[in-house]
C-alpha cells in the first residue's frame, strides 16, 4: 500500500495509485465535513422532537405534518435520533478512512448507500404520502445526496 | 500520535453533539422570558410586550392564582388537540384558573385560519366567544377540508344562537381585523414561535407536558402550591 506512494514521492512522478489515495484523503475529509452538518440538523430536529416542539404548528414552515406523522417514529425512537446516530457513525467512519484506515472505507460506502436509500424513501413519503414538506428533512437528505455522489466520485477512475 | 489523532477528533464531536443537545434541551423546557406576564392587561407590563386585543377573551376570575394564556391557531391541528385536555383543566380547576385565549392564525400554512379567528372574534362581539371557540375546535377536522367555510361558520353561529346577520357583517368588520392583528403584535412580542402556545403565570409550557393530561394537571397542581407559599 505504502509503497508506490513512496516511490512515487521520490520520483517525483504522481502514480495513478498515489492520486487515487490522496483524492480519497479529499474526499473522506469533505464526507466527514459535511456529515457534521447532517448531525447538527439531526441533532436539532431530535431535541424538538423530544420536547414535543416539533409536533406543533410552527411559524417559520409546515414541518409539524410530517415530524408529527406516524414516520417520525421509528421502533419508539425518534427517526431524527436514529438520523443523528447515522450521521455520527459516518462521520467517525470518514475521519477514520481519511486517516488511512481501509476497513472504515467499505463501512461507510455501506452505511451512505444505506442513508441515500432511506432518505429517498423520507422524501417520497413527504411528497407522495403525508404531502407536506419539511426542509429540515430535505436537507438532510441533500446532505445525505452530496455525500454519495463525493463517494462515488472517489470510485471513478482518474 | 497519529494512531489516535481521529480517535481524539471522533470524541470530541461525539463530546460537542451530546453537549449541545444537553443545552439545547435545557434551553426549551427552562424556557422562562424575563418580560413574559400573562397577567392580561395590566399597568405595570414591561413596554416591549404588546397587549394583546382589549379587552382579552378570558375564563375565570382575573383574581385566578394560576393565570394560562393559550396562542392558538383554530386550524391547527396539535391546537385541536389541546382544546380538550385545556377545557378539563378548566372544568376541574374552575375558579382558581383563568384562561385567555389570543387569536395567532397561521396563515402561511392554514387557509381557513383568519376566517376562523374572524368567526371566533365576531361571535364574540356579541358575547359568545367561547361558544364559537368550542365549535370551531370541536368541528376543526369538518371545516378543514372545505373549500368554502363561511356558510359552515354561519351555521355555527346560528347554533350557539347569536344573530347571523349581524354575524354575516362583522366577521369582515375592521374591529375584527385589528382585534386579531393586536393579539399577533403580543404573540410577536413573547416570540411565540408556534400554536399552541401556552403561558402559565408568564412561563412558556413545554408542548410535551401541556398535551399530556397528568403532566398538565400536575403542573397546575405545583404553581398553585408555589402561589399559595
Amino acid at each position: 500500500m505504502s509503497q508506490p506512494v513512496a516511490d512515487a514521492t521520490d520520483k517525483h512522478i504522481p502514480t495513478s495509485s498515489s492520486l487515487l489515495t490522496r483524492r480519497s484523503t479529499y474526499i473522506h475529509t469533505a464526507v466527514a465535513i459535511i456529515s457534521l452538518l447532517g448531525l447538527a440538523d439531526a441533532t436539532y430536529l431530535t431535541i424538538e422532537h423530544v420536547t414535543g416542539q416539533s409536533v406543533r404548528c410552527t411559524v417559520i414552515a409546515g414541518c409539524s405534518e410530517v415530524l408529527s406523522s406516524k414516520y417520525a417514529v421509528v421502533g419508539g425512537f425518534p427517526l431524527a435520533m436514529i438520523g443523528a446516530a447515522a450521521y455520527f457513525s459516518v462521520f467517525s467512519l470518514a475521519t477514520l478512512a481519511a486517516f488511512g484506515y481501509r476497513f472504515a472505507t467499505t463501512l461507510l460506502n455501506l452505511s451512505v448507500a444505506a442513508m441515500l436509500l432511506v432518505s429517498l424513501w423520507l422524501v417520497y413519503l413527504q411528497a407522495f404520502v403525508i404531502g407536506s414538506f419539511c426542509q429540515y428533512c430535505l436537507f438532510s437528505a441533500a446532505i445525505t445526496l452530496m455525500m454519495a455522489v463525493l463517494l462515488l466520485i472517489r470510485w471513478r477512475k482518474p | 500520535m497519529k494512531r489516535i489523532l481521529p480517535f481524539l477528533i471522533i470524541l470530541s464531536v461525539l463530546g460537542v453533539a451530546l453537549g449541545s443537545a444537553w443545552y439545547l434541551k435545557r434551553a426549551s423546557t427552562n424556557n422562562t422570558p424575563p418580560s413574559a406576564n400573562s397577567d392580561t392587561p395590566r399597568p405595570n407590563i414591561p413596554a416591549l410586550v404588546a397587549p394583546g386585543a382589549e379587552p382579552a377573551h378570558t375564563m375565570g376570575p382575573v383574581t385566578a392564582p394560576v393565570k394560562l394564556e393559550e396562542f392558538g391557531d383554530f386550524e391547527c391541528p396539535p391546537c385541536g388537540q389541546f382544546h380538550p385536555v385545556l377545557k378539563k383543566m378548566h372544568e376541574e380547576f374552575g375558579d382558581r384558573l383563568l384562561v385567555t385565549f389570543r387569536e395567532f392564525p397561521l396563515t402561511a400554512m392554514h387557509p381557513h385560519a383568519v376566517s376562523a379567528a374572524s368567526a371566533a372574534e365576531a361571535a364574540g362581539l356579541q358575547g359568545k366567544f367561547w361558544e364559537m371557540h368550542h365549535m370551531l375546535y370541536d368541528n376543526q377536522k369538518t371545516w378543514h377540508e372545505q373549500f368554502d367555510v363561511r356558510p359552515t361558520f354561519e351555521g355555527y353561529a346560528k347554533q350557539i344562537g347569536i344573530d347571523v346577520e349581524r354575524f354575516k357583517r362583522e366577521i369582515n368588520s375592521d374591529l375584527v381585523a385589528r382585534r386579531i392583528t393586536e393579539d399577533g403584535k403580543r404573540a410577536r412580542s413573547l416570540n411565540v414561535g408556534g400554536t399552541p402556545t401556552l403561558f402559565m403565570n408568564g412561563r412558556e409550557m413545554p408542548f410535551e407536558i401541556i398535551i399530556n393530561e397528568e403532566k398538565f394537571r400536575a403542573a397546575i397542581k405545583q404553581e398553585l402550591e408555589s402561589a399559595k407559599r
